[in-house]
């Protein structure tokens, strides 16, 4: 059963369209919400809380309508929120506490759970001290607490690694591990970070310009983008760059190699072309002795099964204009495809057949991407039949 | 033989809460000792305890003076210090109190943005509201109400005959209740509606501060140089700062100083009751429309 589900949700702020015709089906687990900034994430997520209604539609969660029960839904989530919502002249202790009265508990029981929490999210003798002179991880740490204290069945993250160095990152991302571990609460996790969804998250719904792009596991949402290669051509400059992308490939620098890979997983516009009669006889001894033993290496039968049909076509399009230009290949290994790749990809699906309506615009409707991994219903009306 | 362990330190991880739940009031009392805590700087840093206690020591202090020589001179110290004679003289102290406490309850959580998680939690705005307006009436009481309580014991106390006292100024008892209850009433109000325009605890005080101190000036000003003005004894309801004290002389039944503005206006104190319930209403619907707009 979904923790909470979303039918034909909209909101409109003013000019901006923050939300637009919205479904999503948050299942048991950890769900990354992500998308850019702006996108709609937390305008969902407090569309969820009841903090705000919406223009059209329903949202149900924990199996409460949020329109006509929202107090017996805030009292079965957490919510952690984005920037800055802590008192700074109070006790990390005292502010849990508080909290977790606001959650029904009474006092003495609100003062020991409080003390309990601050210490499983790694806040210790630091509790006793006020808030304000706390770090961003340590303030963060204090949101999580104040967010579990009262025990919800559902929390409700927004940009929780929010201006967190790599470390306190980490800590976070481990502590929503062990929360969605070791007390079983489902976790919706709202960011912009893709490597945090990756890390934590089994599913994912990722949200543009108002719009639910996907929605599915994250394995099924990788599986969207076609695999690509990580290369190390010639010099990797930008000679190299223009020449890969000339033969219709998509090309991304990444520290050392460039991550390439074939636009389309339907088809190949630049095979064709980039595998000429001419080019072929350009494969000279010469030239495949250039190849370095990493290339060969990803030339393995087990490399080869790995690929798909538009990912081997991609690696002999990288081949030949390493041949054509008589550049050294040093490195073509297969990658799999990146939750980010499938995002930006889908980003960009939405985004430049409509010609402009970025998040928050009121352009016209981009063409919907449709989700995968579960039918997509039917509209009749303000209801949805499936 | 068995070697004891002294102690261990175990990690129980996270665990469901299977205690009591409580409902709706637990949550409103939270809010309401949380503010009542916050009023008073308890359980924070000294600085923010100097002016509430100071206010508290410029209410109480002149009671307990008075109870105390009482007992060492006795009954020949008379009566200097009357019940009304009283509040007039706290009134300052109780604007000062209301222009501090009303802010403080109410501007650091838009200020910090805490409604984000307040209003995450099964409370309602009319429930914040509540709470809040309960939380500020029990510390203006604390000035308005609880030092004229503790001046009727200490003169019931050190009276010769304790029930003789009693029995003639039971009267007293009640009009102490009902002067206090109405100015704790009103002195909350609008000093939680003044807050609830800003998110500045510093605009907040200065404009209450402002608007009563300048009101009364102005209205005085006007008053005794528009001698031709000929509905000019109304102006003595926009004297804000005089209001209350007209009402409590009206209560206890002493007049107006000769010469005053009241006097010279010669309205009666239900008119002057009517103007702080009018105030008062005012107050408390500004404070729900803007709590009722408030985003977290």
């Amino acid at each position: 059963m979904p923790v909470a589900q979303v039918q034909g949700l909209s909101k409109r702020f003013g000019a901006v369209q923050a939300l637009r015709d919205v479904d999503v089906v948050v299942e048991q687990g950890c769900t990354g919400l992500v998308g850019s900034n702006g996108a709609g994430k937390s305008t969902l997520i407090k569309l969820l809380l009841g903090l705000i209604a919406p223009d059209s539609g329903q949202a149900v969660v924990l199996g409460h309508d949020v329109a006509t029960d929202p107090l017996a839904v805030r009292a079965g989530v957490g919510y952690l929120p984005e920037g800055p919502c802590l008192p700074g002249d109070v006790t990390a202790a005292d502010f849990v506490a508080f909290m977790a009265q606001l959650g029904g508990l009474p006092p003495r029981q609100a003062r020991e759970r409080a003390s309990e929490i601050c210490y499983q999210v790694g806040l210790e003798e630091e509790r006793y001290r006020a808030i304000g002179g706390f770090s961003t991880g340590m303030q963060q740490r204090v949101k999580l607490a104040a967010a579990l204290v009262h025990d919800p069945r559902l929390l409700l993250l927004d940009e929780p690694t929010d201006g967190m160095d790599p470390q306190g990152r980490e800590d976070m991302l481990d502590l929503i591990l062990r929360v969605r571990a070791e007390l079983g609460v489902d976790v919706l996790v709202s960011t912009h970070l893709l490597g945090d969804v990756e890390r934590v998250c089994d599913r994912v719904v990722m949200v543009h310009a108002g719009r639910v792009l996907l929605q599915g596991s994250i394995a099924e949402a990788a599986g969207t983008t076609a695999p690509g290669y990580g290369v190390q051509l010639g010099d990797g400059g930008p000679e190299v760059q223009a020449a890969l992308a000339a033969a219709g490939l998509e090309v991304r620098p990444a520290g050392a190699e460039l991550h390439v890979r074939s636009p389309d997983p339907g088809g190949f516009p630049g095979t064709r072309e980039a595998r000429s009669p001419e080019a072929h006889e350009a494969r000279s001894p010469q030239a495949r002795e250039a190849r370095s033993p990493q290339a060969r290496e990803a030339r393995s039968p087990q490399a080869r099964e790995a690929r798909s049909p538009q990912a081997r076509e991609a690696a002999d399009v990288i081949r030949d204009v390493a041949v054509d230009h008589g550049w050294p290949l040093r490195r073509l290994a297969p990658r799999a495809p990146s939750l980010e790749e499938t995002f930006l990809r889908l980003q960009a699906a939405v985004s430049a057949p409509a010609a402009g309506p970025r998040a928050g615009s009121d352009g016209p409707p981009a063409q919907p991407v449709r989700p995968w991994g579960a039918e997509v219903p039917e509209r009749t009306g303000r209801g949805v039949r499936r | 033989m068995t070697e004891m362990q002294a102690g261990a330190i175990y990690d129980r991880g996270y665990r469901h809460y299977d205690g009591p739940r409580e409902g709706r009031s637990r949550r409103m009392r939270a809010i309401v000792t949380a503010g009542v805590r916050r009023c008073l700087g308890l359980k924070r840093n000294w600085k923010t305890k100097v002016v509430p206690f100071a206010l508290l020591v410029g209410a109480f202090g002149p009671v307990f003076a008075f109870i105390g020589i009482r007992l060492l001179v006795g009954e020949s110290v008379g009566q200097f210090l009357g019940y009304g004679r009283y509040l007039g003289v706290v009134a300052l102290v109780l604007l000062l109190f209301a222009a501090t406490a009303g802010p403080e309850l109410l501007c650091p959580d838009r200020r910090q943005h805490v409604l984000a998680l307040v209003f995450t939690r099964p409370v309602t705005r009319a429930d914040y509201l509540a709470a809040k307006l309960a939380a500020l009436l029990l510390v203006i009481g604390l000035v308005a109400l609880v030092p004229l309580v503790v001046l009727f014991v200490g003169n019931t106390l050190t009276a010769p005959r304790a029930a003789t006292y009693l029995r003639e100024h039971a009267g007293d008892f009640g009009r102490i209740l009902f002067a206090g209850g109405v100015l704790t009433v009103f002195y909350s109000t609008v000093s939680l509606a003044v807050a609830s325009l800003t998110e500045r605890r510093s605009l907040a005080t200065a404009g209450l501060l402002g608007t009563f101190l300048a009101s009364t000036v102005v209205a005085n000003i006007i008053f005794f140089t528009a001698t031709s003005f000929p509905g000019r004894r109304w102006l003595t309801f926009l004297a804000l700062q005089g209001l209350p004290g007209r009402f409590v002389e009206w209560v206890f039944g002493t007049a107006a100083p000769p010469g005053s503005m009241a006097a010279e206006a010669g309205f009666t104190g239900p008119a002057y009751l009517a103007a702080l319930a009018v105030l008062s209403a005012l107050g408390l619907a500004l404070l729900a429309w803007r709590i009722s707009r408030l985003q977290p």
